[in-house]
C-alpha cells in the first residue's frame, strides 16, 4: 500500500517549483495583458482595450496564422526526415545504435545561435551551397536562400530533427519485434508490415516529435531575426518588439497569451494519443 | 487506488491555487520589486568623500565605459585611478527603450545616457533631477544649441555629449549609382540590396523625409501615407539589422549595398577595412543625432557624480572618443585636438550649422513614440 504523505511530500517540491515560476508568472503576464500602461498609475487601470485593439488588428492575426502555418511546416518536415534516421537507428544500427544516437545528439550541445549562424553562412550568396551550385554551371541569384521564410524553415528544421529523432525511436525502440515476425508470417511484404504494425505502433512517438519542434516554434524570435529577412518575421518578434522597443507590456502580455492558447488547442486534443514517457526519451 | 490518486491530485491542486493565489494578491498591484544597486558594496575607499557607500551606477551604451574607455574620461580616471572599480558600477543597455523602460520600472540609476528623442519623456516621468551647471568648469565650452537641448521647464536635466549622423552607408564599388536623396532608396535598381534598421522611429523619419514632410509635424493621414510608402520598400530590402555589429558586418559582404542608417563609426570601420564605402549627403540632409548625461533623480552621490561629469565634458575627453568613434563632440574647445582627417570628413567644427545641415532627431512625446513603433510593427508583419 502506498504511503500518502510520502507521495504527497515527494511531489510538493515539483508543485511548488511549478506554481511559482511557471503558473504565478504565467498569470502575471495573463493579467498584464489586461493593464491600460506598462508602468506608473496606467499600471493599475484594467481595460479590455488591447484586446479590442487585436481583435480589430487583422495584420497581426495574419501574421500569428502565418507564423502557426510556418511551424506546422516546419514540425512535418523535421517529422518526416527524423523518421528514417529514428527508423534505422532501431532497426538496422545494430550494434552501433547508442554510438549514432548520440553522434546525432551532439550537435544539439553546440551553441543554438552557432547553428543558427552556420547556416547565414552556408546559405548566404558566397556560401557553401551557392559555391556549389556554380561549380555544377548554374548561377547564383543573390543572397540565394538566406533573408527569406525558406532559410527560417530550413534553419529550425535542422535545429529540431535531433530532438524529435529521440521520441521517435524511442517509440519504435518499444515495438515487441515479434509482431513483426508474425506479420511476416501472416503473408505481409516489408512494406506492408511497416505500414500495418511499425507505423500505428510508433505514431503516439511522433505526435509526440510533432508537437515538441511545433510549440517552440511557433514563439521563435532568434532564427527569424537572423536569417529571416523581411519576409521571415514571425509573431515572436512582434512581441519582443512591444515588450523591448514600445515598451507596450500588455500588449506584448496579450499577443503572447494568444499565441499560448493557439497553441495549447492542438496540445489537448493530440494529447490523448501521447504517451509523456517517450518525450522524456525514456 | 483510485480513489488515493484523486486525493493526490486534488489536494496538490489546492496547493496550486493557494501559491497562485497568494502569489497574484502580493505582486497584482504594486510597481516592481525595489530598486537594485549593480556591482559589489565593499568599499575600502576613504579618499573620497561619498555620502554613500555605493559604487555609481551608470546606465550607459556598451563603449563608453571608464573602465574600458579611461581615455574618454580622462581627467577623472587620472584622479582615481585604481579605485575606478570601486566607484563606477555600469549597467549596459543596447537601445533606448531599454534603458527608459529600466528605470521606470525603478532601476537606480545615478547617471544615464539616453539620446535626445527621449530627454522629455525622463523629464515628464520624473526620472532625471536639474543639473547645476556652474559646477561643471568645463560647462563653458559646451556648444549653445545643444545646451538648450537639454533644457526643460527653464532647468537644464541633461548635458549633451555625443553627437553624430545617421545616414546611409554605400558601397560604391556595387551600386550602379550613387544614391544622393533618401528617396533613392526606393529606387528599384538597389532591390534586395537595401538593409534597414530595425527601429520605427528613424525609420519614419526617413521616409517622412523621402515623401517630404517634416517627420515631427505629421498628421494622422500623414502617418497612413508614410506607412504605405514603407510598405513599398519591404520589395527593395534584403534584410533589417538590429544588433549593431551587424551594421559594422553587412556592407564587408556583397548583398549589401545601401545600409542604412548606419553612424559614422560604422563608416569609420569599414573604411579602415579598405573597402570602397561612401557615407552619403542626401539632399535632404542626413539624419542627426544627440545623446547626453542626465543625472538621476534619486541619486546620492552627487559630488561624485558631478566630477565624473565634468570629467566627461573635458576637451580631452570629447577628443578621445571623437578620433575613436568619429562622433561629434559637443564641446567645441575638443575640436582642435581632433584629428583633421576626422574634423573635415563629419563637419565635426560646424557644431552650430547641425541644426540646418541634418534633420536633427526632435524629442518625441509619448504618443509619437507609441505611433512610431507601431505603425513600424505593422510595416513588418504586413506579408
Amino acid at each position: 500500500m502506498v504511503n500518502r504523505g510520502r507521495v504527497l511530500i515527494l511531489m510538493s517540491p515539483s508543485v511548488l517549483f511549478l506554481g511559482l515560476l511557471f503558473l504565478l508568472p504565467l498569470g502575471l503576464m495573463a493579467l498584464f495583458s489586461f493593464r491600460a500602461g506598462s508602468f506608473g498609475a496606467e499600471r493599475d487601470v484594467f481595460t479590455l482595450s488591447h484586446y479590442q485593439e487585436f481583435l480589430g488588428n487583422t495584420i497581426m492575426q495574419r501574421l500569428l496564422g502565418r507564423s502557426v502555418v510556418l511551424s506546422l511546416w516546419v514540425s512535418l518536415y523535421t517529422v518526416l526526415l527524423a523518421y528514417p534516421i529514428a527508423y534505422y537507428l532501431s532497426f538496422r544500427a545494430g550494434a552501433m545504435k547508442f554510438t549514432l544516437l548520440s553522434l546525432i545528439i551532439v550537435p544539439a550541445w553546440v551553441s543554438y545561435l552557432l547553428r543558427v549562424l552556420s547556416w547565414k553562412v552556408i546559405l548566404g550568396s558566397n556560401g557553401a551551397l551557392a559555391s556549389f551550385l556554380e561549380w555544377l554551371g548554374f548561377t547564383v541569384d543573390s543572397p540565394l536562400l538566406l533573408y527569406s521564410a525558406d532559410a527560417v524553415v530550413i534553419t529550425l528544421v535542422y535545429v529540431w530533427v535531433p530532438f524529435v529523432a529521440l521520441p521517435i525511436f524511442t517509440a519504435l525502440e518499444r515495438i515487441d519485434r515479434s509482431l513483426l515476425d508474425a506479420a511476416a508470417d501472416l503473408g505481409c511484404s516489408r512494406w506492408q508490415a511497416f505500414t500495418r504494425v511499425t507505423l500505428p505502433l510508433s505514431l503516439p512517438g511522433v505526435l509526440a516529435g510533432f508537437l515538441f519542434v511545433f510549440i517552440p516554434t511557433v514563439g521563435e524570435y532568434v532564427t527569424p531575426a537572423l536569417v529571416g529577412g523581411p519576409d521571415g518575421i514571425m509573431i515572436g518578434n512582434i512581441i519582443l518588439d512591444q515588450f523591448l522597443r514600445a515598451l507596450n507590456w500588455p500588449m506584448g502580455a496579450l499577443l503572447s497569451l494568444v499565441m499560448l492558447v493557439v497553441v495549447l488547442l492542438p496540445l489537448i486534443f493530440l494529447g490523448r494519443f501521447i504517451r509523456l514517457a517517450d518525450l522524456a526519451g525514456a | 487506488m483510485k480513489n488515493f490518486g484523486r486525493q493526490v491530485y486534488t489536494i496538490n491542486f489546492l496547493v496550486f491555487l493557494l501559491v497562485v493565489g497568494l502569489g497574484l494578491a502580493a505582486c497584482g498591484g504594486e510597481t516592481n520589486e525595489t530598486p537594485v544597486a549593480s556591482g559589489d558594496n565593499d568599499s575600502t575607499v576613504t579618499e573620497v568623500d561619498q555620502t554613500s557607500d555605493e559604487p555609481l551606477v551608470i546606465l550607459e551604451w556598451s563603449g563608453y565605459d571608464a573602465i574600458g574607455y579611461p581615455h574618454f574620461f580622462a581627467p577623472f580616471t587620472s584622479q582615481y585611478g585604481e579605485q575606478l572599480e570601486e566607484l563606477l558600477s555600469y549597467s549596459f543597455f543596447a537601445e533606448d527603450a531599454e534603458a527608459f523602460a529600466k528605470m521606470q520600472s525603478g532601476f537606480h540609476a545615478d547617471l544615464v545616457h539616453p539620446c535626445n528623442s527621449w530627454w522629455q519623456l525622463y523629464v515628464d516621468q520624473g526620472l532625471v533631477q536639474p543639473i547645476d551647471t556652474s559646477r561643471l568648469s568645463n560647462w563653458a565650452g559646451i556648444q549653445a544649441d545643444f545646451a538648450q537641448m537639454g533644457q526643460f521647464n527653464g532647468q537644464q536635466y541633461f548635458i549633451p555629449w555625443d553627437w553624430g549622423y545617421e545616414s546611409m552607408l554605400v558601397r560604391t564599388d556595387l551600386v550602379p549609382e550613387l544614391p544622393d536623396s533618401w528617396a533613392d532608396l526606393w529606387d528599384e535598381q538597389y532591390a534586395g540590396h537595401v538593409v534597414l534598421w530595425d527601429s520605427g522611429e528613424s525609420n519614419y523619419a526617413i521616409t517622412a523625409l523621402a515623401l517630404g514632410l517634416d517627420p515631427w509635424n505629421t498628421t494622422p493621414e500623414d502617418d497612413e501615407r508614410i506607412k504605405q510608402k514603407l510598405l513599398e520598400l519591404k520589395p527593395n530590402l534584403l534584410t533589417y539589422w538590429t544588433d549593431y555589429t551587424e551594421a559594422y558586418e553587412l556592407p564587408t559582404g556583397d548583398d549589401a549595398w545601401i545600409v542604412v542608417n548606419a553612424w559614422q563609426d560604422a563608416y569609420a570601420y569599414v573604411d579602415s577595412e579598405g573597402f570602397d564605402v561612401t557615407y552619403v549627403q542626401p539632399e535632404e540632409g542626413r539624419l542627426g543625432w544627440v545623446c547626453g548625461f542626465g543625472i538621476g533623480a534619486d541619486a546620492v552621490n552627487v559630488d561624485l557624480i558631478y566630477e565624473y561629469l565634468d570629467a566627461a565634458i573635458a576637451p580631452e575627453s570629447m577628443a578621445a572618443f571623437a578620433n575613436e568613434y568619429w562622433y561629434g563632440s559637443a564641446n567645441l574647445d575638443a575640436i582642435p585636438l581632433i584629428d583633421e582627417y576626422i574634423v573635415d570628413f563629419m563637419e565635426l567644427d560646424q557644431a552650430e550649422s547641425l541644426t540646418e545641415r541634418t534633420v536633427l532627431y526632435q524629442p518625441l512625446t509619448e504618443e509619437q513614440r507609441q505611433t512610431r513603433v507601431d505603425l513600424w510593427d505593422e510595416v513588418k508583419a504586413s506579408p
